[in-house]
């Protein structure tokens, strides 16, 4: 309740003060520093991780513009920022595994991991940062201020639940002498606000609230089942929300965010699934994980069935510290995996082909696929 | 380049089926190829033509068409 009272208190400050400034310079200035201080009220560890992640990636960004060993510093501050992650997030799940260790070679006193907390965006910020420098590695993008780069991985609108949108984005936004107010900006955010509203706080928490309460008075595989399909429509529901609320907060500045989701539970097939889920996360996992990996072998069964169990697995991970967040990513990698198969066969066969281009044979893909991704969501309850 | 990459698109993903390819056909929104086949095609324009090409740059709507894939190969 703290923090959605300090978001809105946030987003009314900040919106009064944005479109008062002259130019998109300084509105970029003040919402970044804005964001920052939201961010450190929020949760000062947070806060400070920001400032230095920021820091360091605008050090780095200049290392490698302008430096021979491009390569290098790149592979260097990515790596960086992989520990800064997986430090806050992992320590405290293999906190058993560590003392043992130390204990049993050191003898070293026990230190509490397991009380470190998650710094607040932290799996978002981290995300965003890394491919900030990787498109600048590769070309895509020319190094930014320090203040457009606070910008980009703080903007409070979007730093506690995604999109995870990507620099180029952005930049070419508020590259611009300045945004130029307009009522469709209020009417869009309100819009997609409300939106996001009902999905989050109606249709997930109901539904959240309607499985909680048949799996408490029923035991039944039946029930349980139609529980899971429920949380389905749940998690969903919640995600969305979020990112629809993450989206219209950000129009009120005249901002265009990245869409997150676009009707994954109507893909006829894994693969355009996770085209349509989660987009800015999937997107990324391709860009930055499955097409790298790719490069590393042309072996048919490496493409085809270690990189996408592999780039699943890690974004998986990404979800949460514990094996089942991984294994649930790997389930997912296994599913593209056999679909990646399947279209092989579907290609070299002439009339499985007919027979797959069906309206019969779309709507049961479309529910197969559903009922797919609802199976991977027992990893999540 | 137009013609290595249809000749390639049609040998490596379309098994010499008998569907004409031009600049403007669309391959992955309908169906002809799927996005999988966007790191083999990134790839081959290594090899072929020695352009890097961004894995940002290669989506299933930025590389739908060959017209829209030498567009953005002459682009790096």
């Amino acid at each position: 309740m703290r923090l959605l009272t300090l978001f809105i208190s946030f987003l009314v400050f900040s919106l009064l003060i944005y479109w008062t400034l002259p130019n998109q310079k300084s509105r970029t200035v003040f919402l970044g520093l804005a964001s920052l201080i939201f961010i450190l009220l929020a949760d000062k560890l947070a806060g400070r991780i920001t400032a230095v992640l920021t820091v360091y990636t605008y050090f780095f960004s200049v290392l490698i513009e302008n430096s021979k060993r491009k390569s290098f510093y790149h592979k260097l501050s990515v790596i960086g920022i992989v520990i800064v992650l997986a430090f806050f997030k992992y320590i405290g799940f293999l906190d058993a595994y560590i003392h043992n260790v130390t204990s049993f070679f050191m003898r070293m006193p026990e230190y509490p991991f397991e009380k470190i907390i998650v710094p607040l965006g932290l799996s978002y910020i981290t995300f965003r940062y890394i491919s900030y420098l990787t498109d600048i590695y590769w070309g895509i993008n020319t190094k930014t201020a320090i203040y457009t780069l606070l910008f980009y991985g703080g903007l409070f609108t979007t730093f506690l639940s995604g999109p995870i949108d990507r620099f180029e984005r952005l930049e070419k936004q508020i590259s611009v002498f300045r945004i130029n107010f307009s009522r469709d900006f209020v009417y869009e955010g309100f819009e997609r606000i409300t939106f996001g509203l009902f999905k989050k706080f109606v249709i997930a928490d109901w539904t959240g609230y309607l499985i909680n309460s048949i799996s408490d008075t029923n035991d039944s595989f039946a029930v349980k089942v139609i529980a899971l399909f429920g949380f389905s429509v749940q998690l969903y529901m919640d995600f969305a929300g979020y990112s629809d609320i993450a989206i219209g907060t950000s129009r009120l500045f005249g901002l265009r965010i990245m869409e997150n989701f676009n009707s994954p539970y109507t893909k006829p097939n894994i693969s355009q699934f996770w085209r349509n889920w989660h987009i800015s996360l999937s997107d990324w996992i391709r860009d930055y994980v499955f097409f790298p990996l790719s490069k590393l072998s042309d072996k048919k069964i490496w493409l085809m069935v270690f990189v996408p169990v592999i780039a699943m697995g890690i974004c998986g991970m990404w979800h949460g510290s514990e094996y089942k967040f991984a294994v649930w990513g790997m389930y997912h990698g296994a599913g593209l995996s056999v679909f990646q198969f399947w279209s092989l066969w579907k290609r070299k066969n002439k009339s499985l082909k007919k027979i797959s281009e069906t309206k019969w044979f779309n709507f049961l893909s479309v529910v197969f696929t559903f009922v797919f991704v609802t199976i991977g969501w027992v990893f999540f309850r | 380049m137009e013609e290595k990459l249809i000749n390639f698109i049609k040998s490596e993903y379309l098994d010499g089926d008998d569907v004409e390819i031009t600049r403007d056909t669309k391959l992955i929104s309908s169906g002809l190829i799927d996005s999988f086949s966007l790191v083999s095609l990134q790839t081959y324009i290594e090899r072929e033509f020695g352009k890097r090409i961004p894995a940002p740059k290669i989506t299933a709507e930025s590389f739908d068409t060959v017209g829209q894939m030498i567009e953005i190969i002459n682009q790096f």
